[in-house]
């Protein structure tokens, strides 16, 4: 994906969008072509689903997770560890960071302020128009601004990720990039991208060549899912 | 029709809103509090009236008042907080006052944790409250099967003037997946409701809705009245789902997430040669007993699948009567069965193993 990237990504939108499988495959894109990556969870609002459940997983494959400590990983508290200040300030490498949804989640980013300056980081607002909230520009708008104002930061661009779970179709995605991007004229913010599930990423690159796209491997799993844990 | 992709949990706030819930009174808990978030924003966009108590005992008593005045209400809580409301529950049943009562299923007991879990089972269909009762409990498995449960939820309450429960747990609370909306709503027909208390309209005697039964003959005449509508609720509205059951010699079965589960395990098994089925119950109460007597038939053993140490089990034994073996595989505290040791145990049993 050619776009170009701050120091500092950080990764909010309305709850559910798929700020955590962006986040996760956002991180191991960078990590892949040889850059030193942090991986932050700055999730304090939902308890399931969220980057640290993917921790050893992601360990595994060299990328470093920076969550709560072993006992607290399941709790239920908004713990947040002194290491994320050095991970947004590190001299080196990338910051990703994942954000709790809407306008609470946020407030967790807005303690960060005073260490994010205007040319390292880019906040993006993640978009799935398949979501009840965030279906039209006026939806959009109202979470957007919510998180803004309890984080105390300006989004910098949108990320297109519509999709309807494991049931998403080339249409779907297609329809959802339109919207998003309308949506990111008349806000006048860039399109930074789009997500994609990795199989249908060959073509969406055949109809929209010059979108960046982002292949996603989902790591957040049902138990049905996970199914017989073969390999 | 629009495709939307919603979270379990805000699928009950959504399909509470379509069944023409406009009262909803609850007390935030994790892993249910997404659908109080959710109410939060949606209540006011159709007037309805979102209430934040100060517990969960105050959340259930203005489910009283709301229902007693004749209007379609909810609230919501994961374990914890259900107990806190049982008290209420009873009251409520005793009045026979439709509502919609959801428990969002945690790891317990006692504070326990926020994982997902089924250890509420015997509270939602033995009555976790005081006093002879039932109620309905519902439990749908997926986020679509949430939506249109809400408002069958909300009918069965009316209908039979009693309190419905609908469980889940964590992960079918969190979870998303597609569902189908329709772009126009069109709000259900509501029962008349002549016993509320909502003004006297014309009349000259009050309506009183009240639970104290001081005279013994009259608190038995309400015992046997709520026990011939449970009769007429156990004959019409049993609800579940049989998978592959047809041949089946081995039928596993569970509600809810452990039913996704033991679903994926039996179309493994049955890639193996193994003759697998299921049995889901949709209602846990009424339980559907007659499924399961019908399936030993044919069947030659069974497995019960549940996020506890061994609750619905119970319910399945009676129901098979001791026609053939059932076993019993769980997980519990917050644990989720893995589905390939659940596939490990069809196997084991298959083979002769207990």
């Amino acid at each position: 994906m050619k776009i170009n990237i701050k120091p500092v990504t950080i990764f909010t939108a309305n709850l559910g969008s798929g700020k955590t499988e962006i986040s996760i495959n956002f991180s191991r894109m960078l990590q892949q072509r040889g850059d030193k990556v942090s991986l932050v969870d700055l999730d304090i609002i939902n308890p399931y689903f969220r980057t640290r459940l993917a921790k050893d997983n992601l360990a595994s494959q060299g990328l470093k997770v920076i969550c709560p400590p072993g006992h607290l990983v399941n709790a239920d508290v908004p713990a947040l560890t002194p290491a994320i200040r050095g991970a947004l300030q590190a001299s080196e490498g990338y910051c990703v960071c994942d954000v709790g949804g809407d306008d609470v989640g946020a407030i967790a980013l807005g303690a960060y302020r005073p260490y994010l300056t205007e040319d390292r980081f880019d906040l993006y607002f993640v978009v799935n128009t398949c979501r009840p909230f965030t279906r039209d520009l006026a939806g959009v708008c109202k979470i957007m601004g919510d998180i803004e104002k309890n984080s105390r930061l300006k989004v910098t661009g949108l990320v297109s990720n519509t999709n309807l779970g494991r049931h998403t179709d080339l249409q779907i995605m297609l329809e959802g990039y339109t919207k998003v991007s309308q949506i990111a004229e008349q806000l006048e913010l860039p399109m930074a991208f789009m997500a994609s599930p990795q199989e249908l990423v060959p073509q969406i690159k055949t109809i929209l060549p010059e979108v960046p796209v982002l292949p996603l491997e989902f790591y957040m799993k049902t138990p049905w899912e996970e199914a017989f844990g073969e390999e | 029709m629009s495709k939307v992709l919603m979270k379990g949990n805000e699928a009950i706030g959504e399909g509470a809103i379509r069944a023409g819930c406009r009262h909803f009174f609850g007390y935030p808990i994790t892993p249910q509090s997404e659908l109080p978030h959710y109410l939060a924003k949606r209540m006011p966009e159709v007037g309805g009236v979102f209430l934040q108590a100060e517990s969960e005992t105050s959340s259930i008593n203005m489910v009283y008042g709301a229902a007693g005045a004749g209007f379609r209400t909810m609230t919501s809580s994961s374990s914890p907080g259900l107990s806190l409301m049982q008290e209420g529950i009873s009251y409520l049943v005793g009045a026979e006052l439709p509502c919609v009562v959801v428990n969002v299923m945690r790891g317990g007991p006692g504070l326990g944790n926020i994982a997902p879990a089924q250890g509420d089972y015997f509270q939602a269909v033995k009555g976790g409250g005081h006093g002879d009762y039932k109620l309905v409990v519902l439990a749908p498995a997926s986020v679509q099967e949430i939506i249109d449960m809400m408002q069958v939820a909300f009918d069965l309450a009316d209908q039979y003037r009693t309190p419905v429960m609908l469980v889940g747990d964590g992960i079918l609370g969190q979870m998303m997946e597609p569902v189908e909306l329709a772009d126009e709503v069109t709000l259900p027909e509501v029962p008349a409701k002549p016993w509320a208390a909502s003004g006297l309209k014309g009349r000259k005697k009050p309506n009183i809705v009240n639970s104290l039964y001081i005279v013994p003959e009259d608190c038995e005449e309400l015992n046997q009245r709520l026990f011939a509508k449970y009769d007429v609720i156990a004959a019409q509205e049993t609800r579940w789902e049989e998978y592959r059951l047809e041949d089946a010699e081995i039928v596993l079965t569970g509600f809810g997430t452990a039913a996704r589960i033991a679903k994926s395990v039996v179309d493994k098994a049955r890639s193996e040669g193994i003759k697998a089925g299921l049995i889901r119950p949709i209602t846990l109460w009424p339980f559907p007993s007659e499924v399961y007597a019908k399936a030993a038939a044919h069947a030659n053993k069974f497995l019960c699948v549940e996020m506890s140490m061994g609750q619905m089990v119970e319910d399945v034994r009676l129901a098979v009567n001791g026609k053939k073996p059932v076993h019993f595989y769980g997980r519990s505290g917050g644990m989720v069965p893995l589905a390939k040791d659940v596939l490990a145990e069809v196997k084991k049993l298959m083979a002769g193993g207990e």
